[in-house]
């Protein structure tokens, strides 16, 4: 909190846009991870099921319990946010 | 982008309920109920809860303790460790039975089972070897979220289940990180239970 708090006095005097619109943009920049997250998830699921029946072994479907899926997943959402992202002025 | 928006809004005010409220332990007590006391029965059955590397994982660990301190109580004449294993070097249900042994259990009175890859494989692999020996009443012992499911599915398969779970995490925890832990095991089981009813093993 206290963090927080220090950000915003620092940051009031140096930012372009509003502290609403950035709390809105990193809404959208989770909403992105859990996209990704239930993507990858479910792609990771199918994939298993798939193992299984295609290779007679076993995949157990807790491989896809891991916390590196989100970890990954915040990544693209981040890749994906600043790729959106208009080019800045070039000086 | 709305849409989004309210997603991540979602995201981010589950996980504050989660982390910090006790609101994982109120889910908790909602789908786990409390067991019985721990009744005699024919065997004690360990369900498996995988390797880390060569060496018991944690859940595997408390398990394995539980069904060793019934069978120390003197609460069923046999000890069953499940739990499969790597390709090369012991199974976790050969790991357990040598842990059990070493606690003091006589190597006759336990058995390691490697073949149940699944919870339903496990109860089907050990109806097959105990209701020959006459033993439908068992003792099963895994984790206090697993158990409905568990249970569940060892019934289905014959026997008389009578539950004894053990605690894989520390309820009432004020710290976010157990509390996020106890949430996503609780969400891991509840999805669980949706596959199974839906490929009809429940």
């Amino acid at each position: 909190m206290a963090s927080s708090v220090a950000a915003v006095l620092l940051g009031r005097a140096r930012s372009r846009r509003s502290l609403a619109s950035a709390a809105g943009k990193a809404l959208e920049t989770a909403g992105f991870i859990v996209a990704f997250f239930l993507l990858n998830l479910g792609l990771g699921v199918l994939f298993t099921l798939v193992a299984r029946a295609t290779t007679g072994g076993f995949v157990s479907l807790y491989v896809n319990d891991d916390v590196s899926v989100l970890v990954l997943s915040a990544l693209q959402a981040l890749v994906l946010q600043w790729w959106r992202e208009p080019e800045p002025p070039s000086r | 982008m709305t849409a989004l928006r309210w997603l991540g809004g979602a995201a981010v005010g589950l996980f504050a309920a989660v982390a910090f409220t006790p609101a994982a332990d109120v889910l908790q007590r909602s789908l786990v109920v409390p067991p019985p006391p721990a009744a005699p029965a024919e065997a004690i059955v360990v369900l498996g809860a995988g390797l880390d590397g060569s060496v018991l994982s944690s859940e595997s660990l408390r398990r394995a303790l539980g069904g060793i301190t019934l069978f120390r109580h003197g609460l069923a004449p046999a000890l069953v460790m499940l739990g499969p294993g790597p390709a090369v070097g012991p199974t976790e249900a050969e790991i357990r039975r040598r842990l059990a042994t070493d606690m003091g259990v006589p190597p006759s009175a336990v058995a390691a089972d490697p073949r149940g890859l699944t919870t339903r494989d496990e109860a089907r692999v050990c109806w097959e070897a105990l209701a020959p020996r006459g033993a439908r009443r068992i003792l099963l012992v895994t984790g206090s979220q697993h158990m409905p499911r568990a249970a569940a599915l060892f019934r289905r398969a014959g026997f008389d289940v009578v539950v004894a779970p053990v605690e894989e995490l520390p309820l009432e925890t004020p710290r976010p990180q157990r509390r996020l832990e106890l949430f996503r095991g609780l969400v891991r089981e509840l999805v669980a239970r949706v596959y199974n009813r839906a490929a009809g093993y429940l």
